[in-house]
């Protein structure tokens, strides 16, 4: 029998091997036969519930990574609020991928709670129950950063309304022109498998951030994880070393406006204190 | 403890003394009106323009319209506007002050105000960290490369989030228009300058630690707390007061001779540790040292208060007190200082000791006081307390401050020690040798080793300081004949 990768793959080989073993044995007695087939059931129940526990894991981890795809992209959209790209286009873009984003929320808290909450008939090995943890302390990571950005977008909103048509006139002029098209591009291609299982309707913007805060305490309340023992998979500064499909040097160049002469600059603003740099 | 920061959270959220930050927000978004606000230009790049983008003297003139200040002053604001992080400057974005000239600032987008309720947090700045490696491939500031570490090592179990956010924030931004990048990886990057200074800059937001209560409501002041403050006030009314000319004129007094010894008004010799993170200063200035600098010797004039607090000072004056052979009023009073200072249990064997030594008529070290508050003091250490001996003492130190202070201030020690005092020569520190400084910072002397040096000059001075017996002196003139 071949040593295979995963632990998985290794049971479902013996398994095979057990059934051999079993066509073999039915020559002898009955009763012996029953007995063994009860093992059997059992350890195949075990095997199917190992696997079944990883399938959720993969696919808690796919939505993990499409939850911080749509909350990095509600970032962008929240960004440009109260600034003179804000219009009511981008309220709805905002307001749609809220929507999706709560969604998956759900659905992969409930998926981990019941991975962690320990209700199994099988005690999960101790490398499961870390990948588990780390998905746990990856999700509460995530959503505290989206309530985060959930309570600035409503505040915004609360500081510039967009109800009357003067309101545009106390929108800041921050250079940006609307180009959130792409991001809602973006938005839209995310795609998580229980979406289109479970239609709950959307809460509006102050329901969505009370329900989310009581999701996260009830979520910390329920399963016991110590996220400091959560380990990164990474070694520090290895995002440098991935290959990105343009050089974004131009960017630099870009942002470099017109040189001024430094001279001039030192003249101008002259900080009164012993040569350190006065930022502000 | 959540999950967002190492620091546990102890429920104050509040930053003090950011008041100013909602007025800031009211000007800027009338700086914004088409018609009455700041008028804008357009900025070109190479591939593209951005518009609204506007001069600084240009700002500065509408303040002082909408204020009705004279121009120092909008200068000023509009400074403050920068500082803040309202306004951002696209030249020179490490300086956050705004130039009454043409350089070019643009406004800052309400998501990255720094209003007082979202403070800027550590998670963030590490996404913002990884973000900016990815697009620099690895190319950061060395003070940002030293915070990525740190981070990277605190926040270590929520790090593939971080990166995974970055990662994610990253391919989001790159689905805008080409302008609206420029504008946003500005914006970002004006945020964090101001958040997160660079090393050896201040900055405008900083404040004190958090507070359990919100600044920004008004308080509600109670009956109760309006009947004290009545009666606070009506005896403040009834104290004896004295003329402020007389107040004023010590104050004048004290500032003109201290003001070239105060850190803050003149530069310290050879350089403020502080600052420099060089700590010659302070190694010149310890308590065992052999020759004083001359700032400290200059500072033993100003009185005898100062003379005796600095304990290197008052070493001096011992020996001089010991070619006079009037040691025992120094001596009285700091064995008063130990009996004010010391332990409750040792006081009454304190009181004893002083008494045999300094009080009892034919006392080894008898102190020359008055027959009142001999008579006060001797009563009142039948039963010893703290402050039996305060009027001792403070006649005792009237006694030195008249008469020994300024013949010490005559005599040839201090003169020989005012030659011989170092006058050190002040650093002149390159940025590349203070981040060195900065980096070579040395644990400074343990504290046992201090304390073991204490003990050995206790022994000494208890050695030095026992009663000059006068017979053993004459028995060892004689032996000289």
């Amino acid at each position: 029998m071949k040593k295979t990768r995963t632990p998985g793959c290794l049971t479902r080989k013996k398994k095979k091997g057990v059934y051999r073993k079993l066509h073999g044995c039915q020559k002898l007695g009955g009763d012996v036969i029953g007995t063994r087939w009860v093992i059997m059931s059992r350890w195949r129940q075990s095997v199917d519930e190992l696997a079944a526990r990883h399938r959720q894991q993969v696919e808690c981890q796919r939505a993990q990574e499409a939850l911080s795809r749509v909350t990095s992209c509600f970032q962008q959209l929240v960004a440009s609020l109260g600034s003179s790209a804000d219009c009511s286009f981008l309220r709805d873009e905002m307001d749609e991928t809220r929507m999706l984003a709560h969604r998956i929320c759900n659905g992969l808290s409930k998926r981990l709670v019941r991975l962690l909450s320990g209700s199994d008939s099988i005690p999960s090995g101790a490398e499961d129950r870390q990948v588990s943890e780390r998905l746990w302390v990856l999700l509460l990571s995530v959503l505290e950063n989206f309530l985060s950005d959930l309570r600035k977008a409503r505040d915004l909103i609360g500081q510039f309304p967009l109800t009357q048509r003067y309101d545009r006139r106390s929108l800041v002029n921050t250079g940006c022109m609307d180009g959130v098209v792409g991001v809602a591009a973006r938005v839209a291609l995310v795609q998580v498998p229980w979406l289109s299982l479970e239609e709950e309707p959307c809460p509006d913007l102050t329901n969505h951030i009370v329900g989310l805060e009581a999701m996260l305490s009830d979520m910390q309340l329920r399963v016991p994880v110590a996220f400091w023992s959560v380990e990164a998979t990474q070694p520090p500064w290895a995002e440098a070393r991935g290959e990105l499909d343009e050089p974004d040097d131009t960017l630099e160049d870009m942002m470099v406006v017109e040189a001024v002469s430094y001279n001039k600059m030192v003249a101008c603003c002259q900080p009164p204190c012993c040569g350190l740099g006065c930022v502000g | 403890m959540t999950i967002r920061s190492a620091r546990p959270d102890r429920g104050q959220h509040f930053r003090p003394r950011m008041l100013c930050l909602n007025k800031l927000e009211v000007i800027v978004v009338e700086m914004q009106d088409p018609k009455s606000g700041v008028t804008g230009s357009e900025q070109k790049l190479n591939v593209t323009t951005i518009p609204h983008v506007f001069a600084g003297k240009d700002i500065i003139a509408w303040i002082a319209n909408k204020m009705k200040t004279p121009p120092e002053e909008a200068h000023v604001f509009g400074t403050m506007l920068v500082a803040f992080g309202y306004i951002y400057p696209l030249q020179n974005h490490k300086m956050l002050v705004m130039c009454n000239d043409t350089s070019l600032y643009r406004f800052q987008a309400p998501y990255f105000w720094p209003t007082q309720k979202w403070v800027a947090d550590d998670s963030d700045y590490a996404i913002y960290l990884a973000k900016r490696n990815i697009r620099k491939k690895g190319m950061l500031e060395p003070y940002e490369q030293a915070h990525y570490n740190h981070l990277h090592k605190w926040l270590n179990h929520k790090w593939d989030f971080i990166v995974m956010q970055a990662t994610e924030q990253y391919k989001a931004g790159k689905e805008r228009k080409k302008p609206d990048r420029v504008v946003f990886d500005c914006q970002e990057r004006a945020y964090w300058i101001l958040n997160r200074p660079p090393r050896r800059t201040h900055s405008a937001m900083d404040c004190g630690p958090e507070r359990l209560i919100d600044p920004n409501e008004d308080e509600k002041i109670s009956f109760d707390q309006y009947r004290r403050k009545n009666m606070f006030y009506q005896q403040a009314i009834m104290r004896s007061k004295v003329k402020s000319s007389v107040s004023l004129g010590a104050l004048v007094k004290y500032i003109t001779t201290y003001k070239t010894h105060d850190p803050f008004l003149a530069p310290c010799q050879p350089s403020n540790p502080w600052q420099t993170d060089n700590d010659t200063y302070w190694t010149l200035n310890m308590r065992g040292v052999d020759v004083p600098t001359k700032m400290r010797v200059e500072r033993w004039s100003f009185s005898l208060f100062e003379l005796l607090t600095d304990l290197r000072g008052r070493d001096d004056f011992k020996v001089f007190l010991k070619k006079e052979f009037s040691g025992e009023n120094l001596a009285f009073w700091e064995a008063a200082e130990e009996l004010k200072w010391g332990t409750g249990s040792s006081m009454s064997a304190k009181a004893e000791t002083i008494f045999k030594t300094f009080l009892a008529p034919g006392a080894p070290r008898w102190i020359n006081i008055d027959g009142r508050t001999m008579g006060l003091t001797v009563k009142g250490l039948d039963h010893p307390h703290r402050y039996v001996l305060e009027a001792a003492q403070t006649h005792v130190f009237l006694l030195m401050k008249k008469d020994t202070f300024f013949r010490y201030l005559k005599s040839p020690v201090y003169k020989d020690i005012q030659k011989k005092a170092l006058s050190p020569e002040t650093h002149n520190f390159s940025p590349a040798q203070l981040e060195q400084n900065a980096q070579n910072r040395s644990p400074g002397i343990h504290p046992i080793i201090l304390w073991q040096q204490e003990e050995e000059e206790k022994a000494k001075t208890a050695a030095a300081s026992a009663p000059v017996d006068v017979k053993a002196m004459m028995s060892k003139i004689d032996r000289k004949k």
